[in-house]
């Protein structure tokens, strides 16, 4: 029992591998849900308590907001958006990932994507709830909110159907409603197993109803492989829509720094690249916790790696982009905005961002970083940083130095401002938790596709 | 490697494509013939024209060079399949090269910045002479052809060392230079996009431009690769190595750009139109009076909608042939594109075709074509070693 105990979890991973040696159907199906039936280990009580900490910081700071106003944070004229608006589009941006690795590796037949899809997609929803709490916040009458959906009322009132504000209602209710579909749909055979595994009554029950009477048999397999192919295209274009429209936000305004032709697409890149941080920022730590090496491979990592790396070149590309069109349009506010951005009182968050995002992401060219749990690690937290500080940098000094500098202002972020943003982590990671505790959080059924046995039996049918 | 070789299929000396080339050359050589004596007396609206012909063309061999790059990345048997189409239609930048110097000649007659007189009156254009001035805008046009004359020819000769020993260190240096042709690629298309077409109206910018002209030119590849390999699937025996599969994964890929050039430029058009600010507004004002507004409803119906709905039947996209009058009804679609950006930046009274218009890029295109059809048939059609058929096979 002492030496060589576990000579599943001891074998070295091959590299280029995404799934360990040694693996069979019932190994799989032990190691992913014993992290929801047996004991709970100790560090995930720790994670835990810090979200709920968190969260309660979070309703501490919302039970400001309501009782004193939106007065209580530091937003005034001309900077009239603050960390509200940035943390509503860094939380909707990380949510991308998910919807990428779930939808689009699906129909690019990546089989990579099968260990990390399940927690990428949990990861997603979570975000998106974050992120769909800021703008009702910032309307300050909270309990108003309903007057963003279109509905014939007594006051003859519309929305304006031309405001990107509206279809922002829109793309992000859609973005939620289809990513919860999906990873509900894909949980379904998974709620079965548990069903059929849980020694415990009430955890029988609660999983035999979401299990929806799943039985495994063929006919439920051959429709349940056509909703998944389905919902994938569907949410196809929700990856690229939900951030294209979160962009148009700020581009079709004429404020310099803000309309630039190019946010659509330089958005929707920084969005997947720090939705991957994201999901490296959580993959890492998990897999080491809960002894995962087998299925969250070094190769995951290194792709991982590789689509931060495209992404964030995209993004560096935007930035080159708004430098030099500062230049090219020989517009004096462009390039007074530009030239505040480098030297102006908020410089410090350009420069910051240019070393996050671009300057050390590049160490991702090099594979011995890719593939080293600890430097990857510390890349993707910088890159999520960074990726705030975009927001920061686009939201706030594009507002704060415009066209008039009688009317400029410095915005700076009170204390309730911070905790209402580092109180959604608390959200975030409660609801993370709570899902590896209850639910399988890498997908059981698709990784069995992966073992030896499986390519026998012909599972390459399922790809 | 475990790569098991493919036979080396070449295009036999009584192929059609082999009669095919000079046909090319003679419509060519005449079309070009009319354009050089119209151009004695009209010089201008000749390179005016002539632009448009090139840019065309242009646009094939350089989306070419990006498509290579990403199959060399990211492998996949639809890479492997059309990667000699594609490459033929890189070593076709030495020609195209040679075919830039009517431009360079004509830059003024092309360009309102290169006067001085123009400039001097000018505030904005005074701002950006620093940018935009004749000997600089060469200097870059040189810039640009070296690193894809140098990209090119390190791709093919690589290429073909790959199909003789199939040796690995070769695959490893193929994505080595890809990673390197795609930023390399990014930029200076950027800036050659911005010099050759952006500045024609030199108060307009659009920071998506770039962007906008690669998409162009990966649908450009897409378009001219599937009809080519169609017609040499329809002639050659190529059945192990060309599968259904990646037929239906070339359509897709077509489409797939199709949907990226309408998204690149639906959210220009929004953001202009939604800001409406003068110095941006005034470049879609002028391509939308008269009847240049027909050629923007033709481009979003026919260079858009119509290929997307077709493209979108499984059906279609396993047939060789819908697929080839697909792509070869894009590059119509790409000329209109480019006409539609170009020629109204000269005329304010409407629409108007010049038969110089017509008539330039089938002059570069007879002649591209046949020297791409000397190129295609240089070497095997599909290439021998491409580690991309063994990973489907596994």
């Amino acid at each position: 029992m002492s030496d060589g105990a576990r000579p599943a979890e001891a074998t070295v991973v091959p590299p280029g591998a995404i799934i360990g040696p040694g693996q069979t159907f019932g190994s799989v199906t032990d190691k992913i849900s014993s992290a929801v039936l047996d004991r709970v280990p100790r560090g995930w009580w720790i994670g835990f308590g810090i979200g709920l900490s968190l969260l309660m910081v979070f309703f501490t700071a919302l039970g400001m907001l309501f009782t004193y106003g939106t007065g209580v944070w530091g937003i005034m004229i001309p900077v009239g958006w603050g960390l509200d608006i940035i943390n509503f589009v860094w939380w909707i941006g990380i949510g991308h990932a998910g919807t990428l690795i779930s939808a689009i590796l699906l129909l690019f037949r990546q089989r990579w994507r099968t260990s990390i899809n399940r927690f990428a997609e949990a990861m997603t929803l979570f975000a998106v709830a974050c992120a769909g709490l800021y703008p009702i916040l910032h309307l300050g009458r909270p309990w108003l909110a309903y007057w963003l959906v279109p509905y014939p009322n007594t006051m003859g009132m519309w929305p304006n159907f031309r405001s990107p504000l509206v279809w922002d209602v829109f793309a992000v209710s859609t973005y939620a409603t289809v990513s919860l579909l999906f990873w509900y749909v894909g949980l379904i055979p998974d709620l079965a197993t548990l069903r059929d595994r849980s020694k415990n009554i009430l955890g029988k029950k609660i999983y035999g109803i979401f299990a929806m009477g799943w039985r495994g048999s063929a006919s439920h397999w051959h429709r349940y492989e056509t909703a998944t192919l389905l919902l994938a295209g569907l949410s196809t274009p929700l990856v690229v829509s939900v951030h294209t429209i979160v962009s148009f936000d700020f581009a079709v305004s004429v404020i310099p720094g803000w309309h630039a032709t190019i946010f659509p697409p330089y958005f929707v890149a920084g969005a997947i690249f720090s939705g991957f941080a994201m999901v490296a920022t959580i993959a890492i730590p998990l897999r080491a916790a809960y002894g995962l090496e087998n299925f969250i491979t070094l190769k995951h990592l290194d792709n991982m790696a590789r689509v931060m790396l495209a992404t964030g070149l995209i993004v560096a590309y935007g930035y080159m982009m708004e430098a030099f069109f500062a230049f090219y349009s020989a517009n004096l506010f462009e390039r007074s905005m530009m030239h505040l951005r480098f030297t102006g009182p908020y410089a410090w968050s350009y420069w910051l961002l240019i070393l996050c995002n671009v300057l050390i992401p590049q160490l991702l060219w090099f594979k011995r970083v890719r593939t080293n749990t600890i430097g990857l690690f510390l890349v993707s937290i910088v890159i999520n940083i960074g990726m705030w500080l975009e927001r920061f940098v686009i939201v706030v000094t594009s507002l704060a130095t415009d066209f008039l500098p009688s009317s400029w202002g410095i915005y700076t972020p009170t204390i309730w401002d911070w905790s209402t943003y580092i109180g959604s982590f608390g959200l975030f990671l409660t609801l993370l938790f709570l899902f590896i505790r209850f639910l399988p959080m890498i997908s059981i059924f698709e990784m069995r596709t992966l073992v030896p046995e499986a390519e026998v039996e012909g599972g390459e049918e399922h790809s | 490697m475990a790569t098991t070789a493919l036979p080396s299929v070449r295009v036999p000396l009584d192929h059609p494509l082999r009669k095919a080339g000079p046909r090319a050359l003679v419509v060519g050589l005449v079309a070009l013939a009319i354009c050089g004596l119209w151009a004695i007396f009209d010089p201008q609206q000749a390179v005016r024209s002539y632009l448009i012909g090139y840019l065309l063309w242009l646009g094939i061999a350089l989306g070419s060079l990006a498509i290579l790059s990403i199959h060399h990345i990211a492998g996949g048997a639809w890479g492997a399949v059309i990667r000699r189409p594609l490459e033929a239609a890189t070593r076709t930048l030495p020609l195209l090269a040679l075919l830039f110097v009517p431009i360079a000649l004509g830059v003024g007659l092309l360009y309102e910045w290169a006067h001085p007189g123009v400039v001097a009156e000018d505030p904005i254009l005074a701002e950006k002479a620093a940018y935009l001035n004749v000997p600089f805008f060469l200097v870059r046009a040189v810039i640009y052809f070296a690193i894809w004359l140098l990209i090119a020819l390190l791709m093919n000769r690589w290429s073909i060392e790959q199909d003789v020993a199939g040796d690995p260190r070769t695959t490893r240096r193929l994505e080595m230079l890809s990673r390197a042709t795609l930023l390399a690629y990014g930029l200076t298309v950027t800036f050659a996009a911005i010099d050759w077409v952006m500045s024609l109206e030199p108060h307009w910018f659009s920071m998506i431009f770039g962007l906008l002209v690669m998409g162009s030119q990966g649908l450009s590849a897409f378009a001219f690769a599937i009809p080519v390999l169609v017609v040499l699937m329809s002639t050659l025996q190529l059945d192990s190595a060309v599968r259904p599969q990646q037929l239906r994964d070339l359509g897709s890929f077509l489409l797939a750009f199709i949907m990226i050039w309408a998204y690149l430029a639906l959210s220009q058009l929004l953001i202009i139109w939604s800001a409406n600010i003068p110095e941006e507004i005034s470049w879609y004002l002028r391509r939308s009076i008269g009847g240049w507004r027909w050629v923007a409803t033709f481009l979003v119906v026919f260079h858009f909608a119509l290929p997307f709905l077709v493209l979108l039947s499984r059906n279609a996209k396993q047939r060789g042939v819908i697929l080839a009058a697909v792509g070869l009804w894009l590059i119509f679609g790409r000329w209109v594109e480019i006409l539609w950006l170009v020629a109204p930046s000269y005329e304010t009274n409407g629409f108007s075709l010049h038969l110089l218009d017509i008539l330039a890029p089938i002059a570069i295109g007879g002649v591209w074509i046949w020297f791409y059809l000397i190129h295609l048939a240089r070497h095997a059609v599909v290439p021998v070693y491409d580690p991309a058929f063994a990973e489907e096979e596994a």
